[in-house]
């Protein structure tokens, strides 16, 4: 028997303890323990016994439960969460207007968007309701088990099993359950005793747990205090020379009045703080004199170019003239549109643009990326984003002018859209197509121009294509070929497009008639 | 005290058995009065056909796949408890090869260029050339592969009927060489009951489940991803996998629930069982609502249109607005709160009404998949007419046919074979399983 059975006045009986030698005769006894009434009692094994629960009487845990709900409030706290911190709708309810997150025409709150945040919310509620659940119905933390005070009992860990019989149930009888257990089979039984002297809580603990939660409420405190509170001081400096550099930033006036220091730097007399360039200077790599390559203009008509960058401003007075009435009136611009000289367009391609296979290859690429959304990827004027806009506004529900068909009659063809034009119409659109020369480089420009011309060279092919149709089109390139001052580059060019279909003569502006009919036909439904 | 189980079958293990053998004319009966009348009523061989079958052929297929990978990665993992349902699942998985009969008339469509299916067949489906021509005049509408617009010959490497064709081929010789594998190796061991059977099991199915996942997913890309070439989702095999497997899960339950109530199996499938195959439909029913989501959520974040076109059809439009939130609810919610609990999964009669419920719920899945593409390209256009496939006698009847073809297929397969594995050796830990 271990040092503690002995009657001490200092220890109170807590439970009999009884040693089995195998798993079989631990749950016979709990079986017999259960059947002759006992209801506090515990097993311990040094593995997970098969039928023990049953055996012991153990009722189903409600922790399921309490996590499911635990689940479901998290539903409404991620979902609520969001819809607080993106609404500004809920001022009038809440005290901080929150963050209206406007991104790609999403709506501000919507139920897609905020899955996936909702969803961790609920997996780590779930786990930290799991885990603190656990304690709590286990009473966890103990820090002393008394059943850790008797020697016999390491060996649950090893190779022996115990059944322990709480003295807080009603059946429980110091002699009659001792015999008890031996009936059952234990090897050995043995009183469990709680040690009564030196069970308080040392006196520090308590004290130091209340002052360190009055110092972490101290900051929140502090924050509290100044809610709603206007404080007229400089803010703190905690790094003044990251603060305040010397030097001026973009955008700013000369001196830099806002240094807080009281004598005026004048550095510049204009009160720039930044030095404007040197009439005429050209940043490197932007020189654009060259009106053929840069605006598809002849150079004849150069001084005719409206839209203008700096150098050639720079370069001519004329054409500043020309700037300020551009900019004056913007209304001007479609009238100036509809007297489109079309002399000034190039008709070939300039110096330093030469069609080979790599540039239609090129082109093609890029036509694929900017322009296909609309125009499709076979320019029939049907991309995904014309589609969608065009079914939209069937409905009403938008305002949509149809991408144009690079193959229509009246768009096709150096009398309608020499390669100067059609480089123009990339660089500043035309009608409803914006702008693209933000994005696409010259160059890249020109591949563009070179792979819609060969897109609009072959066409598109339809059974039972109209042989006078064909002919049209060969006409027009006759035409084209001798227009041609550069016509090896335009050979090359035909090359590339002859690689794209076999039979290059037959009609494309059939196809195009019949996509226009077929378009009609959605339009109307 | 718990008793354990001696490991072997104790009671005499009965065979579908010559009572069946009836089952096999009627089902067949079934099959063709079925066939034929949703021939008729979707107005001849046609479109419409197609699709109910295509969709009624990728439900039943996918079965076929689940079961396949049942027993694949039980193998692959050793699995002791599932050992005497494993038999049900190989009997199901070895269907593949009746299943590649079945695939022809799919196959014939794709050789003969006809479009009525699958819009790559012919080219030109980039330029919203899809339906006028193809029902005017037939499915003449071919155009030389060189001159269809660039995007489409890009596509067209993968995309043709040649390789369709051999791409099946390959496939149903890796399904269906997996099956027979499993098959007869584990009926082999019912007479013999080697150990080192198992072991050359076990030892196949690693390599096999690598051949069978990437087959899987180009399957799936080919049967139902290609009906839009237009669009691409990597993560639509793993939708189509989730799917199959949930529904192999509930055909396995089903048919080890039938087999026990008529008396074919006694004693060897247990509660213990049960409550575990609820345990994994209950976790693929996560799955799939986990990937279903995690797919819209993309492609509706990205907001391109070449990909939200798909989901645009299927969400925007009236009726599959409302299939979409029927699968939705029915598909996720419904069965995700009805299967969480332990009581209901031990219960036989409610693993027996979720199973049909669940392979019902598999079905409309496919049919989300399959029929909107008939709405969009075939039936005229999806914009005017909201909810025109609606002809519920002919997809119910090529439904009901295709079945019946399958249950005659099963017991054709089942004959006199034993519905257990008899001599396993995880047997006594099949038997003695146990859940906690």
């Amino acid at each position: 028997m271990a040092e503690k059975t002995n009657n001490d006045a200092d220890s109170k009986l807590i439970g009999l303890l009884g040693q089995f030698d195998d798993p079989e005769s631990l749950v016979a006894a709990c079986n017999e323990a259960r059947e002759a009434g006992y209801k506090k009692m515990d097993a311990y094994s040094p593995f997970p016994v098969h039928g023990i629960d049953p055996a012991i009487g153990i009722k189903r845990t409600i922790l399921p439960l309490i996590v499911l709900g635990a689940a479901l409030s998290a539903v409404f706290v991620g979902l609520g969460l969001q819809l607080y911190t993106n609404s500004s709708a809920f001022d009038a309810l809440t005290p901080f207007p929150g963050y209206p997150f406007k991104i790609s025409g999403k709506p501000i709150f919507s139920i897609p968007a905020n899955i996936p945040v909702t969803f961790e919310i609920i997996v780590l509620t779930s786990a930290i309701t799991t885990f603190l659940g656990m304690w709590i119905l286990n009473r966890l933390p103990m820090f002393a088990n008394p059943l850790h005070r008797i020697s016999r009992f390491k060996r649950v860990t090893n190779d022996k099993f115990f059944l322990c019989l709480e003295a807080k149930d009603e059946k429980f009888n110091r002699s009659a359950s001792e015999d008890q257990l031996n009936k059952w089979g234990a090897v050995a039984v043995e009183e469990v005793r709680q040690d009564l002297t030196d069970t308080d809580l040392p006196k520090w603990i308590p004290t130091a747990a209340i002052l360190g939660a009055i110092l972490l409420l101290l900051p929140p405190a502090a924050i509290f205090s100044q809610w709603g509170q206007t404080n007229r001081h400089p803010r703190l400096h905690v790094v003044p020379d990251m603060d305040w550099q010397h030097k001026f930033k973009t955008q700013t006036m000369s001196p830099n009045v806002a240094n807080g220091r009281d004598e005026v730097d004048l550095l510049y007399a204009d009160l720039r703080s930044a030095r404007r360039p040197v009439d005429g200077a050209i940043a490197f790599g932007s020189l654009d004199i060259d009106s053929e390559l840069n605006y598809g203009v002849k150079q004849d008509f150069a001084h005719t170019i409206s839209f203008r960058s700096n150098v050639r401003a720079s370069l001519s007075d004329d054409s500043k003239k020309d700037e300020a009435k551009g900019t004056e009136a913007g209304d001007e611009a479609p009238a100036a549109e509809a007297t489109e000289n079309m002399e000034q367009w190039v008709t070939t391609f300039p110096q330093g643009v030469e069609v080979t296979e790599d540039l239609l290859t090129r082109g093609q690429q890029r036509f694929n990326i900017y322009c296909a959304a609309c125009h499709g990827y076979s320019g029939q004027g049907n991309g995904l984003v014309n589609q969608k806009a065009m079914a939209l506004a069937a409905n009403g529900d938008a305002t949509w002018t149809s991408a144009r068909s690079l193959h229509d009659a009246d768009v096709k063809g150096d009398a309608k859209n020499p390669v100067g034009r059609i480089y123009d119409t990339i660089t500043n659109g035309r009608g409803n197509m914006g702008p693209y020369k933000a994005q696409i480089p010259v160059e890249d420009r020109w591949a563009i121009v070179a792979y819609v011309r060969a897109l609009q060279e072959t066409g598109l092919k339809s059974p039972g294509a109209d042989d006078a149709a064909a002919e049209e089109t060969k006409d027009e390139k006759s035409e084209e070929v001798s227009e041609d001052e550069n016509s090896e580059e335009e050979k090359s060019e035909e090359d590339s497009a002859e690689e794209e279909t076999k039979e290059e003569d037959k009609a494309a502006d059939d196809a195009s008639e019949e996509d226009k009919t077929e378009q009609e036909k959605k339009d109307d439904a | 005290m718990h008793e354990t189980r001696p490991a072997k079958i104790t009671s005499p293990v009965v065979s579908l058995g010559n009572g069946y053998i009836r089952t096999i004319p009627v089902a067949a009966i079934v099959a063709a009065v079925g066939i034929v009348v949703s021939i008729l009523f979707s107005g001849g061989l046609g479109a419409r056909f197609m699709h109910a079958y295509l969709t009624n052929y990728a439900f039943l297929l996918s079965i076929c796949l689940g079961c396949l990978f049942f027993v694949t990665i039980m193998h692959l993992t050793r699995a002791g408890w599932s050992v005497t349902l494993r038999r049900i699942a190989e009997l199901y998985a070895m269907c593949v090869v009746p299943m590649a009969l079945l695939f022809l008339p799919i196959l014939i469509t794709v050789l003969t260029s006809n479009d009525i299916l699958y819009p790559w067949v012919d080219g030109g489906w980039s330029m919203g050339d899809g339906d006028a021509s193809a029902q005017a005049a037939g499915f003449v509408n071919t155009l030389p592969v060189n001159e269809r617009p660039p995007f489409e010959q890009l596509k067209y490497g993968f995309l043709n009927p040649g390789f369709f064709a051999i791409r099946w081929v390959v496939y149903f010789l890796i399904w269906g060489g997996m099956a027979a594998f499993f098959l007869f190796t584990s009926l082999k061991q019912d007479k013999t009951g080697e150990a080192k059977l198992t072991h050359r099991m076990q030892a196949f199915a690693a390599p096999a489940m690598i051949v069978f996942a990437a087959s899987l997913v180009f399957s799936s890309f080919d049967l139902e991803m290609s009906l839009e070439p237009f669009w691409f989702s990597t993560m639509f095999p793993v939708y189509f996998f989730a799917g199959a497997v949930l529904s192999a899960w509930s055909t396995i339950t089903l048919t080890a629930l039938w087999f026990q109530r008529t008396g074919r199996v006694t004693d060897e499938i247990t509660t213990e069982h049960y409550h575990d195959m609820g345990k994994m439909m209950f976790g693929f029913i996560v799955f799939w609502g986990y990937i279903g989501f995690s797919q819209f959520l993309l492609i509706w974040y990205a907001n391109i249109p070449e990909e939200t076109f798909w989901y645009n059809w299927r969400i925007n439009y009236p009726g599959w607005k409302t299939l979409s939130y029927v699968l939705l609810i029915g598909h996720l919610f419904i069965p995700f709160l009805a299967m969480m609990g332990r009581t209901v999964r031990r219960n036989r009669n409610f693993m027996f009404g979720a199973s049909i419920y669940l392979l019902v719920m598999h079905w409309l899945d496919h049919f989300w998949l399959v029929m909107p593409h008939y709405n969009h390209y075939v039936g005229g256009g999806i914009e005017g007419r909201g909810w025109p496939t609606f002809n519920p006698i002919a997809d119910l009847a090529c439904t009901v046919g295709m079945i019946a073809a399958f249950i005659a297929v099963f017991c054709v397969i089942c004959r006199d074979r034993p519905l257990v594995a008899l001599q396993d050796p995880r047997l006594g830990e099949a038997l003695n399983h146990e859940v906690h």
